[in-house]
């Protein structure tokens, strides 16, 4: 082991060198690892946030939820027989300063509960009283911008329904808002004896009960499946749903890991670039080392000695950037905390968790180590020799079929670890798939402008314009960083680009699911009784250009042809559905199977099911499907299919029975109404004041929301790739700063036999335009792959080229780079060569 | 006067403080004349060189060649002069890595705008002995190779005036020969005007004057006497 030891020796006189020319190689280093380290701290701190406060933001050990009705009164005594039970409603109203056509209203989404609530947890509420105190009497607590939006004060009288409430309280925080998801409006919270009477709670109208359930102390998650399982047995088929402390926020840790796992794409993304700055800077040295190696041969020197030396002062660099890395990515989070907490609807403190950063560091040292081995390896081919002659010439060739295997396993490491540890297993080894395809694509990329350059080099068009034959003399001629830039302007680019094509895409999609003539509202809970009043109101108005409106109700689907509901898996099937009735076919209807029943129809149940679901359930004409509506059992026969379009913001049903089936069954109506802007706050002071109990949703609002939803995606998205782009910038600089001795090199010389500043730029800006071309057609093909891959596999939405944004990041990207590169050989320029010159004897 | 050099000194910022190259050097060359440059090394025989050239700003004093005066002028101009005006053959040859042979003798032919720039870059390769490796890249060549390369660089415009360092420094007697009847023939027959630094008294003994330089001042000029001449 002697040879270590030596091989220590030499790496530690080295190393006393300093840090000069590895700034980039740290920089890149440390940026992936930063990266993926403050990224994983950040799901980590959120998730665990989860898991911790489950019980809290669940607001209780198990939930048992129905639509559109409250649990009979045998359902309630099973469930009070479990545990502590609280009973909740939840729906959403129109919150007034009065009644009458006079007041104001706004879209609240109430929370009614009774004296038990919360199970867990504490409301905050300003002034600091009791909750019992708050919600004493009429007393009402409602959100901050609800009280703004009205104007209100505490104090004040608040309307919910017919009932007159006041405001006791402004509500600081719910600890059960996780939970219950995005909802529509601002919270307004009120005992359900308050409201008693205010005709909110019909049979039928919009609105969801849930149930929950405080367990002794030390009930396990293994007691708690046992139990899940008891309650699902014994209340099925009556549309309950169930949710327990474990999954307690689904919407928003669903939301969590869709970011979170595409950030880690981002970063792994992030951490190749640097790579491919890596290898660039460790080649660099070796290269300039290629004197000292020869020298250590001549003397004596193995080549696993030499290996062994560069490797150890290789690996201490890697240590140092690894650990700057580290160090950032625990204090980006921390420094970002007050702004990442507040964005999140659930409890998280976000701190230093050692997983994550092992996880980062693990990734980063595997990436070194890959884009080490190669250039390293190569060391062991160069020739004593080589110090006798111009050493411009690097090592060529491949390297030693061990330091191949030795590479191959790193690279298997590296994609093994990654699927394993980002718990997202799937999307990782896709990506490991990508960016490796990505690097073949580009180093073939490389290979043919080099190929082609040398070809274009001996022909007529490059004779007699030295300028061009300067250029590709440097693209095609031994020695050339084309390669490397190729290699890390591609993958930076392709990285953006697919960035600009995912965010393109989703802007894409909300323009395009937004329809074309989206209704102003929708009007819902209208009791049949209202009916007439609200139609005279709404059809007579000239600004309104069509009314649209149907029956609902709520019901279970019991059995498709025999089959029970539980043995199919989809949303149909699962909990209440509503569904409607209806004589003859509403307008605009199109059938596509089978035929809608005669006008006036009075004889068995008959069905109407919406084409697409029918098919993905596999119900054919003539199938009997069972429902219980509000308890009662109703089997229909399927006559018909209709196509329905979910997304033109219209009324749609997937299941309509015919008229005489249910009309005699609970149920109220809904509405859409296309109304000119200008007349929209009439109409709403209108139709509310006859009837406070009717919900108006304004469309607008509701879009508004998801484009909120999605914008936080893109703006993650945009941090990604930001990262991405910091990291692709630097090793861009340090390929135009390695690149910088040889072209000033050259630029003296050319200044010697006769060539102006104008033609060595010129020749500059060729070459710039044939390595930033190679690698933007590159990127426009991956980044194309890569969002198609993205939105089709991990957000499952549709995927169309966005040229323009592909184009733009391409162009941009390698402008830039022409730039930086143009700014690095600028001043060299204007001196004198022999200075120059005299720095290469 | 094809080369006048009057009152020129040249100081370079060293690592250690300023360092004083060459001091009040006032020289002439007139036209079809060849000088020898000598002296000990690290004597400043190359900086003078580099300076006649315009590849060196003086420090003070005044430099004409052809009468332009170089210190006036900048980068481009001195560029554009020195097409088909100056050759220079470096001390370590600095071909250019990225290009054949072919390429490097080629481009400043182009560069003056010449046709057949290709053919003549072949001819003058032919003419330093390495015809058959014209497609060769510098760090596939030997020493004497690059710096026969670098020779017929410099030579192939034709230019007025040639500068060379040590232009048979790497090779062997019967090459060194060649080139040096290659250089004195551009005198003959194109009435170009050598300078030339050398350490080899065979090459020096040819020159129509030799200057000698000891620690950046002129030492010593020695002219060849009519009767040495025959
Ligand atoms: N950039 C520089 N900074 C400071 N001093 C320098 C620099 N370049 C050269 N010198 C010094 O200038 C002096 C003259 O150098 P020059 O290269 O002209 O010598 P030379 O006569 O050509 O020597 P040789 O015969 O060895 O080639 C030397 O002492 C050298 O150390
Ligand atoms: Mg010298």
């Amino acid at each position: 082991m002697t040879w270590l030891a030596q091989a220590a020796r030499i790496a530690g006189r080295e190393l006393r060198g300093g840090l000069g020319g590895f700034y980039i190689f740290l920089a890149c280093l440390a940026l992936g690892v930063a990266a993926i380290a403050a990224v994983g701290s950040v799901r980590v701190s959120i998730t665990e946030g989860l898991e911790r406060e489950g019980r809290n933001i669940l607001g209780g050990d198990a939930e048992i939820e129905w639509d559109f009705r409250r649990g009979s009164e045998a359902e309630r005594a099973y469930l009070a027989s479990l545990g502590t039970m609280s009973e909740i409603y939840d729906f959403r109203s129109m919150a007034a300063t009065g009644e009458g056509i006079e007041a104001d209203r706004a879209l609240t989404q109430v929370k009614a509960v009774d004296d038990l609530y919360p199970l867990v947890g504490a409301v905050e509420i300003a002034p600091d009283i009791s909750l019992d105190k708050a919600l004493a009497g009429n007393g009402v607590i409602v959100h901050p911008v609800l009280a703004d939006r009205l104007g209100l004060e505490v104090g004040d009288a608040l309307w919910l329904g017919t009932r007159e409430l006041t405001i006791t309280a402004l509500l600081q925080r719910e600890p059960d808002a996780g939970g219950d998801g995005f909802g529509l409006g601002p919270r307004t919270l009120v005992s359900s004896a308050a409201l008693a009477g205010a005709g909110l709670l019909a049979e039928g109208s919009l609105f969801e009960t849930k149930y929950r359930l405080l367990l002794p102390p030390d009930t396990t998650d293994e007691a708690l499946d046992v139990l899940r399982a008891q309650v699902e047995v014994e209340l099925e088929g009556t549309g309950a749903r169930w949710r327990d402390r474990r999954n307690a926020a689904p919407q928003v840790e669903r939301f969590v890991k869709r970011i979170g796992s595409f950030l880690v794409l981002v970063g792994l993304a992030g951490l190749a670039v640097g790579g491919v700055g890596v290898s660039a800077a460790v080649r660099a040295y070796l290269e300039r080392k290629t004197p000292v190696i020869a020298t250590l041969k001549t003397v004596g020197a193995e080549g696993r000695t030499i290996f062994a030396a560069y490797l150890m002062q290789i690996g201490v660099l890697a240590g140092i950037g690894i650990l700057l890395g580290l160090i950032l990515g625990v204090l980006i989070p921390l420094a970002a905390a007050p702004f990442i907490e507040a964005q999140l609807p659930v409890p998280v403190a976000l701190g230093v968790h050692p997983f994550p950063l092992v996880e980062a560091a693990l990734y980063g040292a595997l990436t070194a180590l890959i884009f080490t081995l190669w250039p390293l390896a190569r060391t062991e081919q160069v020739r004593a020799a080589s110090l006798f002659r111009d050493a411009s010439g690097p090592a060529r060739g491949f390297p030693r079929k061990r330091y191949m295997a030795a590479l191959a396993v790193a690279v298997l490491v590296l994609i093994g670890s990654s699927a394993w540890l980002s718990g997202i297993p799937e999307l990782a080894l896709y990506a490991s798939g990508g960016i490796l395809a990505a690097l073949a694509v580009l180093i073939g990329a490389a290979w043919g402008v080099r190929v082609l350059s040398r070809r274009l080099a001996r022909t007529r068009l490059a004779r007699g314009n030295p300028a061009l034959r300067l250029a590709l003399g440097a693209v095609g001629g031994p020695g050339g960083e084309a390669t490397a830039v190729v290699l890390s302007l591609g993958l930076g680019l392709t990285v953006l680009a697919a960035v600009g094509q995912i965010d393109a895409n989703m802007r894409a999609a909300i323009d395009r699911d937004l329809p074309e003539v989206a209704p102003s509202y929708f009007f819902v809970d209208i009791q049949p009784n209202q009916l007439e009043t609200f139609l005279d109101r709404v059809q007579g108005d000239p600004a309104v250009s069509r009314v649209d409106y149907a029956p609902m109700l709520g019901g279970v689907v019991q059995s498709i042809d025999g089959t029970p509901a539980r043995e199919f898996d989809h949303w149909v099937t699962r909990g209440d559905r509503r569904i409607s009735f209806a004589d003859t076919l509403p307008p605009g209807t199109r059938i596509t199977g089978g035929e809608w029943w005669p006008e006036g129809y009075d004889g068995p149940p008959q069905i109407s099911m919406a084409q697409e679901e029918a098919d993905e359930l596999g119900v054919e004409l003539g199938d009997e499907i069972v429902m219980n509506v509000l308890g009662r059992e109703v089997a229909g026969t399927v006559t018909s299919f209709r196509e329905v379009d979910f997304s033109s913001g219209g009324i749609g049903f997937v299941l309509i029975f015919n008229e005489a089936a249910l009309r005699g069954a609970p149920h109220t109506w809904l509405s859409t109404v296309y109304a000119e802007q200008e007349a929209e706050g009439q109409i709403l002071r209108d139709v509310a004041g006859d009837a406070p109990n009717i919900t108006a949703i304004r469309v607008r609002d509701a879009i508004d929301l998801v484009t909120e939803a999605l914008s936080a995606l893109a703006a993650a998205t945009s941090w990604g790739a930001g990262a991405t782009l910091l990291t692709g910038f630097v090793v861009l600089i340090g390929a135009a700063a390695a690149g910088e001795r040889g072209r000033v090199f050259e630029a003296s010389v050319l200044k010697t036999v006769g060539a102006t500043r104008g033609t060595i730029l010129t020749s500059f800006a060729i070459r710039s335009a044939l390595l930033g071309a190679a690698a933007g057609v590159v990127a426009i093909l991956g980044g194309a792959a890569a969002g198609w891959g993205v939105l089709t596999l991990v957000m499952e939405a549709p995927y169309a080229f966005e040229p323009v944004s592909a184009l733009a990041i391409v162009l941009g990207g390698a402008l830039a780079t022409l730039l930086a590169g143009l700014a690095f050989a600028w001043r060299p320029l204007a001196a004198r060569p022999a200075r120059i010159l005299r720095a290469q004897d | 006067m094809v080369l006048s050099l009057r009152d020129v000194s040249l100081s370079l910022q060293g690592n250690a403080g300023v360092v004083d190259i060459l001091h009040d050097i006032s020289l002439e060359v007139a036209a079809k004349e060849t000088v020898g440059l000598v002296g000990p090394s690290g004597s400043g025989k190359s900086s003078l060189l580099m300076l006649m050239g315009g590849l060196e700003r003086a420090t003070s004093g005044a430099v004409e060649a052809l009468g332009h005066d170089l210190t006036a002028m900048d980068e481009d101009a001195l560029a554009r002069f020195r097409r088909g005006h100056m050759g220079v053959v470096f001390q370590s040859f600095h071909l250019i890595p990225t290009m054949t042979a072919l390429e490097n003798v080629a481009t400043p032919l182009e560069l003056a705008g010449v046709a057949d720039a290709f053919d003549r870059a072949a001819a003058e390769l032919d003419a330093v002995g390495l015809g058959h490796r014209t497609g060769h890249y510098p760090a596939q060549m030997s020493g004497g190779e690059q710096q026969r390369v670098a020779l017929a660089r410099a030579a192939a415009p034709r230019p007025d005036i040639l500068l060379a360092d040590e232009p048979t420094g790497n090779l062997d007697q019967a090459t060194g020969a060649a080139i040096m009847d290659l250089l004195f023939g551009l005198r003959d027959r194109h009435g170009a005007t050598l300078v030339l630094v050398t350490h080899s008294q065979e090459l020096a003994d040819r020159c129509d004057r030799t200057i000698r330089l000891v620690d950046g001042r002129l030492d010593r000029e020695t002219r060849r006497t009519a009767e040495a001449a025959e």
